[in-house]
């Protein structure tokens, strides 16, 4: 806990630097490349861009703590306001795909593992080295061509919320919908999220396999397992408490290293299939030189990925009694 | 050409995944330096001059990948744009390694407060999202190549100085290297002698997996936009440049991507094959698969002794004194080889290792 806020305060300050060394002039930034210099030199005093940069420093983490991340330059609403819409939609979709990466994974990773080289294995590394290997966009593109458009089964844009009033409750579209048991919204919900959540699931899941084959292969003809089997304990068992149970917290390491490539991922898949989440916003942000909310996108994701961190440092103990909280992370 | 390197390439062969990874891979390369040796004459067509008589034709035999919406052959522009993707991906890994080889070593041998600040600020990178901060670093920059590479560079780095610093560190805890330090053996006598050819396996298969990984980054990063140069051929931004053609013609705009993705599956297939054939603990059941002795399934079966030499892989890359410990048992298959089990290396995006042991 105390490294991950290290982490945290850590990865703000890298931020600061590498914001101040990238811009030399913000406030030009600011106040756009047309404006006169009497603007400029106003902006550059209101945010105190002429002052020593340790005082800068203080203002900015005394913002951060504060959770005031400014005011966005191209419409003057505030940053925060404008995450917390779109932090949930990037949310619904990430989790989404985590549940299909979990299932998916874990499942073909053990059947690679335990039938490792026969016909099964092979075709389950094909199918999962090739889908790690394909950019985003491709994938992102062959499944809008493909069952959107050759096969119209499912949209191909938006998250559904089009035509429903609603209560935002948690800003998760189909959870807000659940909770309110508009059961019309929540179909509509479900039936956007299905492609772009499997699109980003496919191309993100590779590495879960692969861990939990290697580990499967590590485990499986290891001493306790023959000792386990010796005792005469029945397979199932074995297969069960000795070979998954173990395989499984390599596993979950990588499960939580997913999480930070979903956020990249969704950079594209929401570009691509018009989701209104947090990776769009930080792209356009990127090419719009828009740097306020681009620091506040960059501390989103890496708190999602220090969270997704604790989550797998909290479930260690509950696979391996050898691991206590407190010691893993 | 020495018995391990004949065994090792007999372990590659066996395996069809690496097969197809070395051939891709090779194919891609060879491609890639004949294109640029040959300063481009090797395309079949000139990429960047339109012909619009000839505009948004199919795949054909005059033009393998068809022509795009201004008539440029794009098989041509695919060749054309070879060196510029494998070129920075290959500079990118390369660099990251000869990082994490420096500060790995350092942290992993000195410890103490340089260990802590280089893990830390490890720790740091690791939780940035990559892409976003290489995108960020690259807009900022501006385009041209040398930015392109910088700022994957810097999100590149971290893993390899987790995996070196972990491999380090285990190898420092062996006796041998104890021995070796009584005898006033210097630190770069121990580097050479005993670390690097412990720690250089690892990092040969992580990061052959992940030059694909840094091409997938870059060409996203093309795709989008960003970083590279107006003028410079590139896989990800021909996608981005014909999407709107997707309905239409949609060859154009998925065939770099699939070349893109090919390149890709070469390196994880070859990377995946060699830290397979690299896995001491793999062997007997890989080798007993090939020659039909009993099935994988439980440690039946005799396998030669010398194949699971717990050496074999220090042998690889010159010969470290560590791989010939005394003493070291090989049992009968199924068994790892006593106590010097070889770490495969990295998995395919970030080490794993560290997690558990820190």
């Amino acid at each position: 806990m105390v490294g991950s806020l290290f982490v945290l305060l850590g990865v703000a300050l890298i931020v600061f630097f590498i914001s101040h060394l990238l811009n030399p002039n913000p406030a030009l930034l600011w106040a756009g490349p047309r404006a006169r210099p009497e603007t400029v030199k106003a902006v550059a005093a209101a945010y105190h861009l002429n002052d020593p940069l340790l005082n800068q420093l203080y203002y900015y983490f005394q913002s951060l703590l504060t959770g005031n991340f400014g005011v966005d330059p191209q419409n003057g609403r505030p940053i925060l306001s404008e995450i917390l819409f779109y932090a949930p939609n990037t949310l619904e979709l990430v989790l989404a795909s985590m549940v299909i990466i979990i299932a998916l994974g874990i499942a073909l990773g053990y059947l690679s593992g335990m039938r490792f080289g026969t016909k099964v294995d092979a075709a389950i590394r094909v199918f999962y080295l090739t889908t790690w290997s394909t950019p985003y966009y491709l994938g992102a593109l062959v499944s809008v061509l493909l069952f959107a458009s050759y096969v119209p089964i499912f949209p191909s844009s938006g998250n559904g919320t089009v035509g429903f009033t609603y209560n935002s409750i948690t800003g998760i579209f189909v959870l807000d919908a659940l909770l309110q048991a508009n059961w019309a919204a929540l179909e509509s919900g479900i039936y956007h999220l299905i492609l772009p959540a499997t699109t980003l699931a496919l191309l993100s899941f590779g590495i879960v396999p692969r861990i939990m084959r290697s580990s499967i292969l590590d485990t499986r003809w290891s001493t306790h397992v023959k000792a386990a089997r010796a005792r005469g304990l029945e397979e199932g068992n074995v297969r069960r408490k000795h070979i998954l149970r173990n395989a499984l917290i390599d596993t979950t390491t990588v499960i939580a290293t997913t999480f930070g490539w979903l956020f990249s991922g969704t950079i594209i898949v929401e570009q691509i299939f018009a989701w209104p989440g947090i990776g769009q916003f930080s792209y356009m942000a990127i090419v719009s030189d828009n740097y306020p909310v681009l620091v506040a996108c960059i501390f989103v994701f890496t708190v999602g990925v220090i969270v997704a961190n604790f989550i797998a440092d909290i479930i260690y103990p509950l696979l391996d009694p050898r691991i206590t909280l407190g010691e893993g992370g | 050409m020495s018995t391990e390197a004949t065994r090792l390439r007999r372990l590659l062969m066996s395996n069809a995944l690496s097969v197809f990874g070395l051939v891709t891979t090779a194919v891609f390369v060879i491609l890639a330096v004949l294109e640029v040796i040959s300063f481009g004459k090797i395309t079949p067509f000139n990429p960047y001059t339109p012909n619009f008589g000839q505009a948004n034709l199919g795949p054909s035999l005059a033009h393998f990948f068809g022509t795009d919406f201004e008539g440029r052959d794009i098989f041509s522009q695919v060749i054309a744009a070879l060196p510029t993707d494998m070129g920075i991906s290959i500079a990118v890994v390369v660099t990251s390694a000869l990082m994490g080889i420096v500060l790995g070593t350092l942290a992993g041998y000195f410890r103490g407060l340089f260990d802590e600040v280089i893990m830390r600020l490890t720790d740091m990178f690791l939780a940035f999202p990559q892409i976003i901060m290489s995108l960020a670093i690259a807009a900022t920059l501006g385009p041209s190549l040398l930015n392109v590479t910088i700022s994957l560079i810097v999100v590149w780095w971290p893993p390899y100085v987790r995996l070196v610093r972990g491999a380090v560190l285990a190898v420092a805890a062996e006796d041998y290297v104890s021995v070796s330090k009584a005898l006033n053996s210097s630190f770069l006598y121990i580097v050479r002698k005993d670390a690097l050819p412990n720690v250089l396996p690892s990092v040969l298969v992580y990061a052959t997996t992940d030059i694909g990984s840094a091409l997938l980054t870059l060409s996203t990063l093309g795709y989008l936009n960003v970083g590279i140069p107006a003028a410079m051929p590139e896989l990800g931004r021909m996608v981005s440049g014909v999407t709107y053609q997707l309905y239409l013609y949609p060859t154009q705009v998925l065939i770099p991507a699939v070349v893109v993705m090919l390149m890709v599956a070469g390196f994880s297939f070859l990377g995946e094959g060699l830290r397979e054939s690299l896995d001491v603990k793999l062997r007997p059941h890989i080798l007993m698969r090939g020659r039909g002795i009993g099935k994988a399934e439980g440690g039946q079966g005799k396998v030669p002794s010398p194949m699971t030499s717990p050496a074999g892989t220090r042998l690889l890359l010159g010969s470290g004194r560590g791989g010939f410990r005394r003493g070291a048992v090989v049992e009968e298959a199924g068994d790892q080889a006593t106590g010097t089990e070889v770490d495969g290396g990295g998995d395919l995006r970030a080490p794993v290792e560290g997690r558990l042991a820190d």
